[in-house]
C-alpha cells in the first residue's frame, strides 16, 4: 500500500490545515508573529496532552467524556498540595495521582464491571463536577506560593517547556504505538477483542490501562494547564472532552475502534487550536464562532466519509 | 405483583408521615421565617462570599435561610427552583435575577400565592417583586467602566471587552449601558471587540492574548464577569506590554495580586459580603410587614441605617477597589 | 423480576422517600409542576430512544432546541409571521437540523457521535450567530403561552402533548413492524442489511424524528419560559440521555423500550424536585444521579446474565 492510501486520513487533515495556513498568510500575516505562535502553542498543549490518551481510549474502542471534571479535580488538587507547603514536584505527582485514581474507577467500572463507558463517564462526570462544585462552592484556591506558576522556572522557560513537554509526551506514546507490544495490544483489542484475546492479549487489561493512562494524562493537562496562573480555578475544564475527542475524531481516529494514529490527534490538536485565534485574526465575530467550529469539524469528517464512500462505489 | 403491593404499602405509610409534615404549612414555623434565596449560578466564588454575609443575617435573625440556584447554565433552571419554593411554601423569595423576561412570570404567581418577593444583585421587571436590593445599577456599573477606560485612555483611543458568555443577560445589559455611555460622553473611545469567556479563567486569557495581537492599538481591556479580571490581567502581564491596562468587575482576592502589579489598574465591585447580609435583613423586613411603602430607611444590623428610595433598598454606589485600598477586603 | 419493574419499584421508593422529607411534596399542584418542567426534556428522550436501539446517539438536540426557539422568536416578531406559522417554521427548522444529521449518517456512514458533536456546536452556532448572543424575543402573545403556561382542567397543557409523543413513539418501536427493524439494526447493522432492511432510510427517519421533536420541545420551552434565545436548552442533551439510559435502554442498540424511558424520565425529574421540596442543595441531583446511572448499569447487566442462563 502507498503511503497515500495508509495514511489518507492524516493527509486530508493536514491539506485542510495547509489551507487554513495559507488563508492566514493571504489575509492576516499578522497570525505569524512569533508570540502569537508561541501563545497558540502554549494553549494547545494541555488538549494535546490529554489527546494523546483519548487517542488510546478511542483506539481501544472506547470513549471517556469525563475527563472534562478530571480536569478540574486535578488542578484543585495540584493546588491545595502546594497551598498545603508542599513541594511543587510533588504537588505535580498529586496532581497526576489523582488523575490515575479518577482513570482507574472508570477502568474499573468499564474493564471490571464491564459496563459501557460512555455511560459510566457520562456519570462520572456530572457525578465528579458536581461532588466539586458542593465541596468547594467554586471558591478558587488562591495565595498559593509563588512557585506554583510556572513551576518556580519562570515564564520564558515555562513558556517553552509546556509545549516541549506535551510534544515530549505526544512522541514518546506515539514510539510506543508502533513499537511496543503495549500499543500494538491497544489496536488489537480496538480491532476484535476476542480475537485480540485468541493471540494472547488481554482485553480487559488493555482497557483498564488505557483509562488509568487518560486519567494521569488529564492530570498532567490540569497541571500544564494551571500553572500558566497564580491561582486555581476550581470550576475549570467545563467542555475540554468535547474539545479533546473533536480533536481526535478530527485528526482521523475511527469511533469504531484500532484504526487511527497519534500523528492524526497531533494535526486535530493543531487544526483546533489554530482555528480559534485563527477566526480572531480574519476579523471574524466572536458570536459565529461556535459555527463555525462545527462546521470544520462536520468538513473534516463528511469529507473523508465522501471520499471513501466514492471509492467504495468505484470498486468493482 | 406482591412486591408492587409492598410499595405501595410502603407508600402509604410514608405518605401519612409526609402529610403531617405537609400540613405544616407556609414556612417553618418554629423557626422564624423561611428566606429563600437564589443566586445566579452555584459554584461561583463571587455568589459564595455573598452566600456568608447572608448567613450572618439569617442567624442573627434567627431565620431559616435556603440558598439553592441553577447547577446549569439553562435559563430555564431559575423558574423552576422558584416554583419549587412556591409549592414548598416560604415566606419571602429573594432572587439574583438571571433573565428578567423568564423569570417575571413565575415571580408574580410567587406573589399572588402570598410569598413576598424580593430581587438582589439583578433586577426583574418592577411589578413582579416587592423591592430590589439595589448594590448598582446597569447605569452606574456603566458609568463607572466607561470613567475608568476613559480616564486610562485619556478619553480617546481604543478599548476591548472580555465578557462571560455571549447570551449572559446581564453582561449584555450592562454592555448595551456602556454603549450608550461611550455615545453620549466620549464620542472619541471605540469599543472595538467584544471576546467571550464563558466564566471560564483559561478562555479569558486565552482571548485577551489574541485580542491583543489582533488589535495592537487597544490599551484599554475590559473584563466584565469575575473570573475574567485574573484571566485578561494574567495575559496582559504575560505579554510583557506596559501601555496597556485592564480594568473591570471583579473580586478584591481575584484582582489582589495584579493591582499589586500595576497590570490591573482597577476592579469595580460592592461588598459581596455586605450584599448578601443587607439582602437578608431586607427580606425579613419585607416578610414582617416593617419595610412597607412609604418606609425611607431600613435598620440592617451592623450595616445600621440603610436607605429605601421608593422600591429599592441602596447598598451604596459601586466600590473601585485599587491597589491602595485593596488589602482592607478580603472576599 | 424485569428491570422496569424494578425501576418502577425504584420511583415509588423515591416518591415515598420525598413524600416524607419534602415540603408539600405529595400534592397534585407539585405532580404539575413536575410535569411541566420535565416536558421538553421528556420529548428529547422519547426521541432518542428508538435513535439510541439503532446504536446511535444524538448529542445535537440540546442545540437544536436553543436554535428552533430563535427561528421561533425571528420569524414571529422580526419577520413578523402569525405565531402559528411561526410554530410551524421552528418545527420545520427541527426536522431541517434532524436532516442534517440524518443525511451525514445515514448516507455518509458517518458515526453519530460524531456527526452530532459536530452539529451540536453547529446549532448553538447559528443560534448564537443569528441573535448576535444577545437577542432575546418574549412577549409572545397568551394564547401560545398557554402551551407551556396554561392548564386543561386539572392537567398542565404539555401534558398532552408529552402523552401524544409518548403513544407515538410506543406505537413505532412498540407495535409497528418499524421498531423491530430499529432493533435489529441497533443489534446488527450489517445483518440487518443483508437481510434486506432499509438500513439507511430507517436510520435517516430516526435523526429526523429526533429533529422534529426538537422542534415541538423548542415550542414547549418558549411558552414555558416566555422567551426564546440563543440559551435555549443547554444541557438538555445530556439529561434526556441519562433519562433514556436510566430507562434501561441499551446504549450499544438492540434493545430499549419507551415505557423505561417514562419512567427513567420521572425518577430524573422527581429526584430534582424533590430534593429543593427537602431543602437539600441542587448538587446532591447530579451525585445522586450519578450513582443512579451506575446502579442501573449493573442491575440490567445482572438482569441480563440471568435470563441468559
Amino acid at each position: 500500500m502507498s503511503l497515500i492510501t495508509t495514511h489518507r486520513r492524516e493527509l486530508s487533515v493536514a491539506a485542510a490545515y495547509g489551507v487554513l495556513l495559507v488563508a492566514l498568510i493571504l489575509f492576516a500575516p499578522a497570525f505569524y508573529q512569533g508570540a502569537n505562535l508561541r501563545d497558540v502553542l502554549v494553549g494547545a498543549a494541555p488538549v494535546l496532552v490529554a489527546a494523546v490518551g483519548m487517542t488510546l481510549v478511542i483506539l481501544a474502542r472506547q470513549i471517556d467524556i469525563s475527563i472534562g471534571s478530571q480536569f478540574a479535580i486535578c488542578a484543585v488538587v495540584a493546588g491545595m498540595l502546594a497551598k498545603a507547603g508542599l513541594a511543587m514536584p510533588i504537588a505535580a505527582a498529586g496532581a497526576l495521582a489523582a488523575g490515575a485514581s479518577l482513570g482507574a474507577l472508570n477502568g474499573v467500572l468499564v474493564a471490571g464491571f464491564g459496563l459501557p463507558a460512555i455511560v459510566v463517564t457520562l456519570a462520572t462526570m456530572v457525578g465528579l463536577r458536581e461532588a466539586l462544585r458542593w465541596a468547594t462552592e467554586g471558591v478558587w484556591v488562591q495565595d498559593l506560593p509563588p512557585g506554583f506558576q510556572w513551576m518556580g522556572f519562570g515564564q520564558d522557560v515555562g513558556r517553552f517547556a509546556i509545549p516541549g513537554l506535551a510534544l515530549v509526551v505526544w512522541a514518546l506514546v506515539a514510539w510506543g504505538m508502533r513499537h511496543l507490544a503495549a500499543g500494538r495490544a491497544v489496536y488489537a483489542t480496538g480491532s476484535d477483542a476476542e480475537v485480540a484475546r485468541l493471540t494472547g492479549v488481554r482485553p480487559r487489561r488493555v482497557v483498564f490501562g488505557v483509562f488509568v493512562v487518560m486519567g494521569a494524562l488529564t492530570g498532567l493537562a490540569a497541571l500544564l494547564s494551571a500553572i500558566q496562573f497564580i491561582d486555581v480555578q476550581t470550576n475549570s475544564g467545563v467542555g475540554f472532552e468535547l474539545r479533546v475527542i473533536a480533536a481526535v475524531v478530527v485528526g482521523g481516529t475511527s469511533i469504531a475502534g484500532g484504526k487511527g494514529s497519534l500523528v492524526g490527534s497531533l494535526l486535530g490538536v493543531l487544526l483546533l487550536a489554530t482555528a480559534g485565534p485563527a477566526l480572531t485574526f480574519l476579523g471574524s465575530q466572536a458570536y459565529w464562532d461556535r459555527a463555525l467550529q462545527g462546521v470544520i469539524i462536520l468538513v473534516a469528517v463528511a469529507a473523508d466519509a465522501f471520499g471513501s464512500a466514492t471509492r467504495l462505489k468505484a470498486r468493482p | 405483583m406482591r412486591r408492587l403491593g409492598g410499595g405501595l404499602t410502603l407508600l402509604a405509610l410514608v405518605l401519612g408521615a409526609g402529610a403531617c409534615r405537609g400540613g405544616g404549612g407556609a414556612g417553618g414555623t418554629e423557626q422564624g421565617q423561611t428566606i429563600a434565596m437564589m443566586p445566579k449560578n452555584k459554584g461561583n466564588p463571587y455568589f459564595a462570599s455573598c452566600r456568608t454575609g447572608a448567613e450572618e443575617a439569617a442567624k442573627e435573625l434567627k431565620a431559616r435561610l435556603l440558598w439553592d440556584g441553577p447547577t446549569e447554565t439553562d435559563p430555564a433552571k431559575q423558574n423552576e427552583v422558584v416554583e419549587a419554593w412556591i409549592t414548598r411554601g416560604v415566606d419571602v423569595i429573594a432572587v439574583s435575577v438571571e433573565n428578567k423576561e423568564a423569570i417575571s412570570t413565575v415571580l408574580r404567581k410567587a406573589r399572588s400565592r402570598g410569598i413576598k418577593v424580593i430581587t438582589w444583585d439583578a433586577d426583574t421587571e418592577p411589578d413582579a417583586r416587592d423591592y430590589f436590593v439595589n448594590q448598582a445599577t446597569p447605569r452606574g456599573i456603566a458609568e463607572t467602566l466607561a470613567g475608568h477606560a476613559a480616564r486610562l485612555l485619556g478619553g480617546k483611543g481604543e478599548f476591548a471587552v472580555i465578557t462571560a458568555s455571549l447570551t449572559a443577560a446581564n453582561q449584555n445589559e450592562w454592555l448595551r449601558q456602556i454603549r450608550l455611555v461611550l455615545a453620549e460622553r466620549y464620542p472619541e473611545m471605540k469599543l472595538v471587540d467584544v471576546r467571550p469567556s464563558d466564566d471560564d479563567r483559561k478562555r479569558a486569557f486565552e482571548e485577551t492574548q489574541t485580542l491583543l495581537k489582533v488589535h495592537p492599538q487597544v490599551k484599554v481591556v475590559m473584563a466584565i464577569c469575575s473570573p475574567a479580571v485574573p484571566g485578561a490581567s494574567e495575559a496582559v502581564k504575560q505579554s510583557g506590554r506596559t501601555d496597556v491596562h485592564v480594568t473591570g468587575l471583579g473580586l478584591p482576592n481575584d484582582a489582589r495580586p495584579y493591582l499589586k502589579d500595576g497590570v490591573l489598574d482597577s476592579a469595580v465591585l460592592w461588598n459581596t459580603k455586605d450584599l448578601g447580609y443587607l439582602t437578608v435583613y431586607t427580606a425579613h423586613a419585607v416578610a414582617s410587614g416593617a419595610l412597607k411603602p412609604g418606609v425611607s430607611s431600613l435598620p440592617a444590623g451592623r450595616l445600621g441605617a440603610v436607605k429605601v428610595e421608593g422600591d429599592q433598598v441602596i447598598l451604596g454606589t459601586p466600590f473601585t477597589f485599587t491597589k491602595d485600598n485593596v488589602d482592607q477586603f478580603h472576599f | 423480576m424485569t428491570y422496569e419493574r424494578g425501576l418502577a419499584l425504584c420511583l415509588v421508593l423515591e416518591i415515598a422517600l420525598f413524600a416524607s422529607i419534602g415540603w408539600n411534596f405529595f400534592t397534585a399542584g407539585n405532580a404539575g409542576e413536575i410535569v411541566r418542567a420535565s416536558a421538553e426534556i421528556g420529548l428529547l428522550a422519547l426521541a432518542l430512544t428508538p435513535v439510541i436501539v439503532t446504536g446511535g446517539i444524538d448529542l445535537s438536540v440540546g442545540s437544536l432546541l436553543g436554535l428552533c426557539a430563535v427561528v421561533l422568536g425571528v420569524t414571529w416578531r422580526d419577520a413578523g409571521w402569525p405565531i402559528t406559522v411561526a410554530a410551524a417554521a421552528a418545527v420545520v427548522a427541527g426536522v431541517v437540523g434532524g436532516g442534517l444529521n440524518a443525511l451525514l449518517v445515514a448516507r455518509l456512514g458517518i458515526p453519530p457521535l460524531i456527526v452530532t458533536l459536530g452539529t451540536y456546536s453547529l446549532f448553538r452556532g447559528v443560534a448564537e450567530g443569528v441573535t448576535a448572543g444577545v437577542r432575546n424575543y418574549s412577549d409572545f402573545p397568551e394564547s401560545f403561552l398557554f402551551l407551556g403556561q396554561g392548564r386543561i382542567g386539572v392537567v398542565p397543557s404539555q401534558l398532552v402533548v408529552l402523552v401524544a409523543a409518548a403513544i407515538g413513539f410506543w406505537l413505532i418501536v412498540h407495535r409497528m413492524a418499524v421498531g423491530r427493524m430499529l432493533r435489529a439494526i441497533g443489534f446488527s447493522p450489517d445483518g440487518a442489511r443483508y437481510a434486506g432492511l432499509p438500513v439507511g432510510r430507517r436510520l435517516g427517519s430516526v435523526y429526523l424524528l429526533s429533529g422534529m421533536c426538537a422542534g415541538v420541545a423548542a415550542l414547549l420551552y418558549v411558552a414555558r419560559l416566555g422567551q426564546a434565545k440563543a440559551d435555549a436548552g443547554t444541557g438538555f442533551e445530556l439529561m434526556a440521555i441519562t433519562a433514556v439510559i436510566l430507562g434501561g435502554t441499551s446504549i450499544f442498540g438492540g434493545r430499549g423500550s419507551v415505557g423505561g424511558t417514562l419512567l427513567g424520565l420521572a425518577t430524573l425529574a422527581v429526584l430534582q424536585n424533590g430534593l429543593r421540596l427537602a431543602d437539600l442543595p441542587a448538587e446532591l441531583a447530579g451525585v445522586v444521579t450519578a450513582a443512579l446511572l451506575l446502579a442501573a448499569l449493573g442491575a440490567n447487566r445482572v438482569l441480563q446474565g440471568r435470563s441468559r442462563k
